[in-house]
């Protein structure tokens, strides 16, 4: 037995098994709050920590309730439907879960003060992460899939196609933008991205950079199925879409793997786009790396939770539209302005700075480029979408 | 031998797949048990340092080519994974007999020819060939004319596609309207 690659296997795996469940449950609580102070509602205030047996209690502002959701999941009752398809109906929600765990490895988390040495995480120093981890994310459609077929349940079904849809449709503008990226640092591996980007050269104060940035905070919304892309759960029209038939601790499964899924992929749009671990006092103290990225990756959490509490929810024709008519164009047009810009940069002199004038055009030609294009693409997408028209209902 | 031991768990994951995938009557079944086999394929690929193939054959087959199947089942009327429906299949003798001899006349000269290395892993030169970024320095520089025509072609039949599945649209909106 070669204990050291053990070792070295557990110190690479077990931080983020540890790290990304407790921020989970921390995040559950922290969506539940701030979607209660949205709504004018208090939200949960009561589960805390029991101090004696007999009463009394540290309330903390129902930090508790995470835990009590936690056990009460693990003794609910299984329910699967008579006409499921049991074998299915039990693998869907594990294999919603694996994809999700799986891609965090490929994220530039090093942990250098449990393992002393900055590149000890060497085995997830895959050449290709970025596409793996575009590969593997997209496995998670089968499982969405697998649900709603195993389900025997029309919801279910309609639920799982919807998914489905969304998912591929959206994966496109989502691996577009990371192609811009890819393009410029010229490399798929995570931690060249991120060392690309170390000293505040953050991708997202680019002008092509900000666009891809947002392009693919979009996409990835409707990839992890939240608001305002949550269609496939939707609870007004299809009760709760593919895991209307799920209970207990299988229905927690598909509820930690959304989650995961959901810190994954700011996971990525933070070594693509925002610097990966950068921060100030960074250079001082290499520590920081894994507490400025945790905090990034929390921040766009909060921008999701957010926008699910202030956002409507969008209907089947305009999400489609907006991803193939808008998104996968100004995408695209996005590597070409990335492209020249990158060029003007770096044609004078490889090894000077690039002068402020020429930087300030770069920024101001580009932003009208992208801004005239979304505008017209806009107008022309407008003009087709009509009011819904009901066919059976006044 | 740990990498032989990898080997024969990934080979035995991907012969069963793909022969639940073969004879599974019940067709959603059946497309997941052939993307089993080709999440052990992919495993094989990177065993043997093939990093990019694998996860091309995770993106392209697991991923896209079992979506595709699933929707084509799942827009057929008389297939809907009920067990009852048996698909018959006639002339397994011929087919027998065509894979066997594909195996005998070009899979195994081919692997009869292949120089044994003594332990693959080691050899920094496999690595360094099959790495990313020598097949993308490979598809720029020698195969670029190759490159670009597989593109158009693709195009072309992307086009087509689009073409041919917006087929009698027009035709019915003038009906509607």
């Amino acid at each position: 037995m070669n204990w050291d690659l053990i070792k070295d296997i557990l110190l690479a795996t077990v931080p983020l098994l540890v790290i990304f469940p407790t921020m989970f449950a921390l995040t559950t609580w922290v969506e539940r709050k701030a979607l209660a102070r949205i709504q004018n509602r208090i939200g949960p205030n009561k589960v805390g920590v029991p101090l004696t047996p007999y009463g009394g209690k540290l309330s903390l502002f129902g930090l508790g309730q995470p835990a009590a959701d936690g056990i009460k999941m693990l003794f609910k009752e299984n329910i699967v439907p008579s006409g499921a398809d049991r074998l299915f109906h039990l693998l869907a929600p594990i294999l919603s879960l694996i994809p999700a765990m799986l891609v965090l490895c490929f994220l530039p988390l090093d942990f250098p003060w449990l393992t002393g040495e900055q590149d000890s995480v060497k085995a997830f120093m895959l050449d290709g992460a970025v596409i793996f981890f575009f590969a593997i994310t997209g496995l998670n459609t089968l499982a969405v899939f697998m649900a709603g077929w195993a389900s025997r349940n029309k919801y279910s079904l309609l639920g799982g196609m919807r998914a489905i849809a969304q998912m591929i449709s959206y994966e496109i503008p989502l691996v577009l933008s990371a192609v811009i990226v890819v393009m410029i640092v010229g490399s798929l591996n995570a931690h060249d991205i991120a060392k690309e980007q170390a000293g505040w050269k953050w991708f997202v104060f680019t002008p092509w950079g900000l666009a891809a940035f947002v392009i693919f905070f979009i996409s990835s919304l409707a990839e992890t199925n939240r608001s305002p892309f949550d269609l496939p759960e939707a609870e007004s029209e299809i009760i709760a879409g593919y895991f209307t038939e799920y209970s207990g601790f299988k229905f927690a499964l598909f509820f930690l793997g959304e989650y995961i899924a959901m810190f994954a992929i700011s996971g990525l749009a933070v070594t693509l786009f925002l610097g990966a671990g950068d921060g100030p006092g960074i250079a001082a103290y290499p520590w920081l790396n894994v507490i400025w990225f945790l905090t990034k990756v929390f921040i766009l959490i909060g921008v999701m939770i957010w926008l699910r509490g202030t956002l409507p929810r969008l209907r089947v024709d305009q999400l489609m539209s907006f991803a193939w008519k808008f998104l996968m164009p100004l995408s695209i047009l996005n590597i070409f302005v990335a492209g020249f810009a990158w060029h003007a940069q770096n044609t004078n002199n490889p090894n000077e700075e690039t002068s402020l004038t020429i930087r300030i055009v770069i920024w101001i030609s580009a932003l009208i480029i992208l801004y005239t294009a979304a505008k017209g693409l806009d107008q022309v997408n407008r003009s087709k979408i009509k009011p819904r028209t009901y066919k059976y209902g006044e | 031998m740990n990498e032989v031991t990898a080997f024969w768990i990934l080979a035995a994951i991907a012969v069963i797949g793909a022969l639940v995938a073969v004879k599974k009557r019940n067709l959603v079944h059946g497309v997941f048990a052939l993307l089993v086999f080709f999440a052990g394929l992919a495993g094989l690929f990177l065993l043997l340092l093939a990093e990019f193939i694998a996860v091309v054959q995770i993106l392209v087959y697991a991923g896209a080519v079992g979506i595709l199947i699933l929707f084509a089942i799942m827009l057929t009327d008389r297939v809907t994974g009920k067990d009852s429906f048996r698909i018959t299949s006639r002339g397994s003798f011929w087919g027998a007999i065509v894979a066997v001899s594909v195996f005998l006349i070009v899979l195994f000269p081919t692997i009869q020819e292949i120089p044994q290395v003594e332990n693959p892993t080691a050899s920094a030169e496999i690595v360094e060939k099959s790495s990313v970024k020598s097949l993308g320095q490979k598809l720029i520089q020698p195969y670029v004319v190759t490159l670009e025509i597989l593109a158009l072609l693709l195009t072309a039949a992307l086009i087509g596609a689009v073409t041919a599945a917006q087929g009698g649209k027009t035709e019915e909106k003038e009906v509607l309207e």
